[in-house]
């Protein structure tokens, strides 16, 4: 069985991830973890987020551990079970308690799709109190200086009923997140997808275009993730139209009179 | 038919109404000599036309004897609905015209073979040029193609080429270049520096007034549009090199034969056709008139319309010839007109929406000011003048950042308002919106302040009487929904008025009757459902779970110990099974459900909410009933969210019989309703007595499929629709209407109340 340690370094970012900043996101979370805040990142799908939070971790040599919350994740799955080890009951920690014993960052992804009762543990360790208490095993732990938690979120997917709540969302620093800029974000398809920069511009355009089309039924548009897709594709040899086709417009519909708007505009500008 | 026969006729379709009667006759009186079965026809049109516009009835029932000499009698109802299309998007004018040319406007467009439709690519264009142009443009269709900057009007057809393919790819031109315009901001609506100033007035687009100070202000248009399409050309191939790149691959029969009379015409034609080749014909040419350096500046994609503009009088003074008349080059297809008028208008309307949004945002704004700060705005409002509105000279508009040094220092500078000396800074969103309103109109009118303060004020006068917001989700007071008229295949748009009212609520022992009279159903409906109801049950011996199953545990070591396999399922886990249902009960109240039927109606709702309350699905109840497209009614009995209490059993013994049964609104405002919950499984059910019928002309086949409609739409909208109908037999409409499998019909309504529940738990289990 692996040790506490030997689970952790997993965790832990050794390599500078490439991080391009848009605004004083970074400062402002480094002073949220200094004063022992916790993080609220919202913003659409593939914006950087994830990425955001690899750097923090890494520029503040703290592993990062992440949990993708579903509607299924219970209390223990963040806490911590029983589980049986050749005959005998073990206690293993979960990522959550894990985190805070280690003083890491705990980043729960998505965190409203899971259920309002599995959120409610965090609360006590999201406010000055910073502590969670380990009910099965008559713990409570309080959490060192350098852990924090950080939890993100995707305003546009959510009805108007499956929103935060707000005593747990008045309890973080909200950073946020939008899609770069059309010069930082061709500069991140061209770093990370490995195309020219002229070919990058014209899959930010791309994206650009895609991303006004919420009147016309298309809740959110190509996200930067899929510009360094369809930019790989490209790379290795599938020819332009194709690559956008399959990268970047089928995966954002199913509706075929919409793909067909979109694959008109992948023809237009290549 | 006689005249009378006629004129009678007539007054019976547009009931109530009681039009005048020499107008009447008149109209009527060419049918006299027309056929019965004509007669018939064209009249039926009326009660489809009388409602949108009395003058385009007359002139269409003017018309079309004339034009049944080019139609068949299967074609009028078509040719109605080009007219109904034209009035909407383009006027009265317009439709008249349309209609005086038979001919020319219809019959070419019915005949023959191939040719693109408008409607058959729009679905796919449309959402392409919004995505190309960044936002929410329309497009409609016209006789000529132009831009007012709002909508992109193109022909409805296009035939040009034989291959559709190719009409496709001139569509997209068109649209994609028509936006162009827009993108390249060719419409100039201030003056360029070294360009005369005309009238300052608040709305006039300067380009326009421009072209019009020439002596031949055609001549002055068309220099302009063609230079301006130029630079649309290569800030297209720059853009969109793709569309460019296809489009250079048709082989263009476009143009107009070359004019071969006049400079100005041989040589604007002669421009026009190097739009659709290469640079190089297009730079000799340019070259004929303008210096080098100007000349590739368009070249280079770098010139601007301000450039455009300073060349025209160039160009006009070498073009212009005193000798005959300038005749106007016909525009390539892409390039269409240039209607600038259009453009001003469009520009007003999007000032005086724009306008709204800042009094909404303004007055939200004002209100939260603490009262004294409020007080004193409005104070003085009144005590400066006998009139409602602020004095202009009491507003200012100051940008703090007049006193900025740099650009970056006005970014951050808030702005400020002033009125009756109280400096307001404004809030983020305020800021924000304001400067963008700036932007594009250079200066926010004084009006909007003055009727922000006024707005302001009566939401001070609101919030003393004590308005509490309770539910700011609950759509309350009048909602304006479209109506489909199956004749035209279309929306009347804004047709119905849906007024939302509360029903009273009556002491009354009716709740109490109905469950002693149906006792023993009652005990045996709570036992149904109460098995129906989500169940949270702990599920043993599983591979993996929230606790350990001690149980299992305990067997496993023993058997371990026993040398035998031990298992691993060993833990015990928590299973939901949600029932996550919100239904939606629609009540008849028209006058027909009186007696029985509105009995057993409230009978049946009495059972279902005891029911429902057993069973913790969400669950509302609306009445509905009403007069005329203007007045439909739907009442509350119980929101969604709202506990089962007294009130809302007061309020199901308050649901009487009324007036008409317009079915759409209702259905449209619960789909509006519901859409906005959030659960797995939405249900409106809708229970009535028959057919869907108004007083004005929503009955038969009209009232049918406009609620036919409406179900489609509350099923695009993910909400399963569901009708309950109370009727001696079934319909054939009701299949129809309804959908298969989509509606019950009860013939006994006596035996509704036992039925309905039957009924909900079939269909939700
Ligand atoms: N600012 C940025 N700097 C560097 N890379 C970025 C940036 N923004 C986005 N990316 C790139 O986009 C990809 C997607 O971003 P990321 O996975 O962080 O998205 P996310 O916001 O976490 O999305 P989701 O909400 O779907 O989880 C990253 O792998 C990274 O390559
Ligand atoms: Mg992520």
């Amino acid at each position: 069985m692996k040790t506490i340690e030997q689970r952790l370094d997993e965790h832990l970012i050794t390599v500078e991830p490439y991080y391009l900043a848009s605004g004083n996101e970074v400062e402002i979370a480094l002073s949220a973890h200094k004063n022992k805040l916790p993080l609220l990142l919202k913003g659409p799908t593939g914006c950087g987020k994830t990425r955001f939070m690899q750097y923090l971790a890494w520029k503040l040599r703290r592993p990062l551990i992440t949990v993708s919350c579903h509607d299924d994740l219970s209390t223990s799955d963040l806490v911590g079970r029983y589980l049986i080890r050749s005959g005998e009951a073990v206690w293993i920690d979960g990522p959550l308690t894990l985190a805070v014993r280690a003083g890491a960052i705990c980043y729960l992804d998505e965190i409203v799709e899971a259920r309002k009762d599995t959120t409610v543990v965090i609360h006590p360790l999201a406010d000055d109190r910073r502590e969670l208490p380990v009910e099965k095993l008559g713990e409570l732990l309080t959490a060192p200086p350098e852990f924090m938690i950080s939890v993100s979120y995707n305003p546009g997917y959510q009805s108007v009923l499956k929103d935060l709540k707000p005593s747990t969302r008045q309890r973080f620093v909200a950073i946020s997140f939008d899609y770069p800029h059309p010069d930082q974000e061709a500069m991140i398809v061209c770093k990370e997808g490995g195309v020219e920069k002229e070919l990058a511009d014209s899959l930010v355009k791309l994206a650009g275009m895609t991303r006004s089309l919420k009147e016309s039924g298309l809740a959110e548009g190509a996200s930067t993730r899929l510009l360094i897709q369809a930019g790989k594709l490209i790379q290795d040899g599938i020819d332009i139209q194709t690559a956008c086709r399959v990268a970047v417009i089928e995966p954002l519909s199913d509706d075929p009179e919409l793909l067909a708007a979109l694959q008109e505009m992948v023809s237009s500008i290549f | 038919m006689k005249l009378a026969a006629l004129s009678e006729r007539f007054y019976s379709l547009v009931s109530p109404d009681i039009p005048n009667e020499w107008d009447v006759e008149e109209v009527m009186e060419p049918f006299i000599e027309e056929s019965d079965k004509v007669c018939e026809v064209i009249l039926g049109h009326i009660p489809v036309i009388w409602p949108v516009s009395h003058s385009l009835c007359y002139d269409f029932l003017r018309q079309a004897p004339e034009a049944l000499t080019h139609l068949s009698l299967e074609q009028l109802p078509r040719w109605a609905g080009v007219i109904l299309d034209i009035y909407e998007n383009e006027g009265l004018h317009s439709a008249q015209r349309f209609m005086q040319d038979v001919v020319k406007n219809h019959i070419s467009k019915l005949e023959g073979s191939g040719g693109l439709a408008l409607t058959s690519v729009e679905k796919r264009l449309l959402p392409y040029i919004r995505g190309i142009a960044r936002e929410e443009l329309q497009v409609v269709s016209a006789r000529e193609t132009y831009t007012d900057t709002a909508t992109i009007y193109v022909p409805e057809e296009l035939r040009l080429f034989q291959d559709n393919d190719k009409n496709f790819l001139l569509y997209k031109l068109i649209f994609t270049y028509q936006w162009g315009y827009i993108a390249c901001g060719s419409f100039l609506h201030t003056a360029p520096e070294g360009l005369p100033l005309f009238s300052d007035k608040e709305d006039c687009l300067w380009l326009r007034e421009f072209l019009n100070s020439f002596a031949h202000p055609p001549l002055a248009r068309d220099i302009y549009h063609l230079l301006e399409s130029i630079r649309v050309k290569f800030f297209l191939h720059k853009e969109l090199p793709g569309l460019m790149r296809a489009v250079s691959k048709l082989l263009f029969p476009l143009h107009s034969p070359v004019a071969t009379e006049g400079t100005a015409g041989v040589f604007l034609s002669r421009i026009q056709q190097g739009l659709t080749g290469d640079e190089t014909t297009l730079h000799s040419l340019l070259r004929l008139h303008l210096t080098p350096s100007e000349c590739q500046r368009y070249l280079d994609g770098k010139a601007t319309a301000q450039d455009s503009a300073r060349l025209v009088p160039k160009l006009y003074s070498t073009l212009e010839e005193t000798d005959h008349d300038y005749i106007p080059v016909p525009p390539l297809p892409f390039q269409g007109h240039l209607k600038l008028k259009a453009v001003e208008t469009a520009r007003k309307v999007r000032k005086e929406k724009m306008g709204e949004h800042f009094v909404d945002l303004m007055a939200t704004y004002l209100l939260s000011l603490s009262p004294e700060k409020l007080e004193n705005i409005l104070k003085d409002e009144e005590r400066d003048s006998g009139n409602t509105g602020l004095a202009e000279s009491d507003i200012s508009m100051i940008m703090d950042s007049e006193f900025a040094q740099t650009a970056a220092q006005e970014k951050a500078a808030p702005l400020l308002v002033t009125i009756n000396n109280e400096a307001l800074e404004l809030p983020p969103e305020l800021d924000t919106f304001t400067r963008k309103f700036l932007d594009e109109f250079g200066q926010l009118p004084a009006r909007f302040i003055t009727s922000a303060a006024g707005k302001a004020g009566e939401g001070m006068l609101q919030g003393d009487i004590g308005g509490q917001e309770e539910d700011a989700r609950q759509i309350t007071g009048t909602v304006i929904y479209d109506e489909w008229d199956y004749r035209r295949q279309g929306y009347r748009k804004n047709w119905c008025s849906l007024q939302c009212k509360e029903l009273p609520p009556v002491h009354s022992p009716f709740i109490r009757n109905t469950l002693d009279k149906y006792h023993g159903l009652t005990l045996r409906l709570r036992h149904q459902f109460e098995m129906m109801r989500s169940q949270e049950r702990f599920v043993k011996r599983q591979r993996e779970g929230d606790d350990i199953d001690f149980d299992a545990l305990v067997e496993s070591l023993s058997d371990t110990r026993a040398g035998l396999p031990s298992s691993d399922r060993l833990f015990i886990r928590l299973k939901r099974d949600e029932r996550d249902i919100a239904v939606l009960f629609l009540v008849d109240m028209s006058n027909s459900t009186a007696g029985w039927v509105n009995i057993a109606l409230k009978e049946s709702l009495v059972l279902m909410t005891e029911a429902m309350e057993v069973l913790g699905d969400r669950y509302a109840i609306y009445g509905f009933s009403g007069m005329r497209r203007s007045r439909c009614e739907l009442f509350h009995v119980k929101h969604l969210t709202e506990p089962y209490g007294e009130q809302v059993k007061e309020r199901i013994s308050s649901i009487s019989p009324s007036e008409y049964t317009r079915m759409g609104p209702p259905i449209r405002h619960a789909t509006r309703l519901l859409q906005e919950v959030d659960a797995k499984v939405r249900l409106i059910i809708t229970l009535t007595d028959g057919k869907p019928e108004d007083y004005d002309d929503y009955k038969g086949d009209y009232a049918i499929e406009d609620t036919r409609h409406a179900l489609l739409e509350a099923k695009v909208a993910g909400i399963h629709p569901f009708c309950i109908t109370i009727d001696h037999q079934a319909h054939e409409y009701m299949e129809h209407m309804y959908g298969p499998a989509n509606y019950i019909f009860v013939d006994n309504v006596r035996k509704l109340p036992l039925r309905m529940p039957e009924i909900y738990r079939a269909l939700t289990s």
